[in-house]
């Protein structure tokens, strides 16, 4: 599938066909397109357990609920369990330099092993992981690219996702999660039950309200033909028909049993 | 008997909310007896119920879902499903009924899904 349809096509599916096995190849190409995201100091910053529904008992599955996370649990094949690993300096030192050496971090741009031991590592990579907030922030926004990759990844190989909050605690008992783990998101991965387009795509604001041009207060401003492109290409699509949304949710309420 | 527990405000809500009041009168109907159904089960009328499943903080006298009472609901709803011999779907089905008419009143409540198993 091209880029441009694949980002147009992602939806959180809440509806997965519970009884449609997802094939471990494709959990695979997810991982390996978050291991392939961006990445600081080119550290490990991401970590997931997979986990196929059937793996997890019935009251570990209830109690990782939480008030937003509910019958989508029970009802998908498999939930990657997304950590960020809160020591991610180790080994920093050798990576840039390994970078360096490479030239990925070439000398023209200041890199040398000298600078990576007295700058890049002593200045930045090492008060930063010392630093809670700041350790909390990189390895939340390192941890986003890499879901965000996985999840692409996904709907690009036919499955259906959604990124879910999840009961960190029992996880973290019922997983064996390192206590230097930090809990980020679940993603649940099966093949959709509703229309894998789910409606339509999700209300968005104009690109003016939130990007800007320069300074703040500068709005951007859209070109026309740009979004009539993306229209053509797929990025941008239909929204949502509430109407005809009822009709499907009502037609799975009816197939699951489920309250409406 | 379900005419007056349709006159009732959370019934009302839920119907509306839910629009129930939109499907065919038999369907209607059935949502009124599972609900009149665990009702009396409950011994509780439907204001009862969905107050139930709140508390109020002593500090703000803010109200809030209580888990523990949330809890408990949904084992009354096991209960009161077996007692009335439903199995399979039709069991969560069921059950989900009550549980829509709590969702609709602001209580936050989960059940069974139906996967066919």
């Amino acid at each position: 599938m091209e880029f441009k349809q694949v980002v147009g096509d992602r939806r959180t599916i809440r509806f997965f066909e519970p009884n449609e096995p997802v094939e471990p190849e494709k959990i695979q190409v997810m991982l390996e397109a978050a291991n392939r995201a961006s990445r600081a100091v080119n550290a490990d910053f991401i970590k997931a357990i997979v986990c196929y529904r059937d793996e997890l008992s019935d009251d570990v599955r209830e109690q990782l609920k939480t008030p937003t996370t509910t019958v989508q649990l029970d009802l998908a094949p498999v939930a990657i369990f997304w950590y960020g690993d809160l020591t991610f300096a180790e080994g920093a030192q050798d990576r840039l330099k390994e970078l360096t050496d490479l030239g990925a971090l070439p000398v023209t741009h200041g890199w040398s092993h000298a600078y990576v031991d007295e700058v890049a590592y002593a200045q930045v990579v090492e008060p930063l992981s010392k630093d809670t907030t700041a350790s909390i922030w990189a390895v939340s926004v390192e941890c986003g690219l890499a879901i965000a990759q996985a999840m692409l990844a996904g709907v690009d190989e036919g499955l259906g996702v959604g990124l879910h909050a999840f009961n960190s605690a029992v996880a973290k008992e019922a997983l064996g999660v390192p206590d230097t783990w930090l809990p980020m998101w679940m993603l649940l991965v099966g093949y959709p039950a509703e229309d894998r387009l789910a409606g339509g795509q999700r209300p968005r604001r104009p690109l003016s309200e939130s990007y800007h041009r320069g300074r703040y207060g500068t709005r951007w401003e859209e070109i026309p033909e740009v979004t009539e492109r993306l229209k053509k290409e797929g990025m941008i699509q239909e929204p949502m028909d509430a109407e005809a949304r009822a009709r499907e949710v009502q037609a799975l309420a009816e197939r699951f049993g489920l309250p409406l | 008997m379900t005419e007056a527990l349709r006159a009732t405000d959370p019934v009302r809500r839920w119907f509306s909310s839910a629009g129930h009041d939109r499907r065919p009168p038999e369907m209607q109907e059935h949502y009124l007896d599972v609900l009149d159904g665990f009702c009396r089960h409950t011994g509780k009328s439907p204001d009862e119920l969905v107050a139930f499943c709140f508390l109020r903080r002593r500090a703000t006298g803010e109200r809030f879902v209580s888990v523990k009472r949330r809890v408990t609901v949904n084992e009354w709803i096991d209960v009161f499903v077996s007692e009335q011999g439903w199995t399979g779907k039709d069991a969560v089905v069921t059950a989900n009924i009550v549980r829509g008419f709590l969702i609709h009143n602001g209580v936050l409540i989960q059940g069974k899904v139906w996967t066919g198993g």
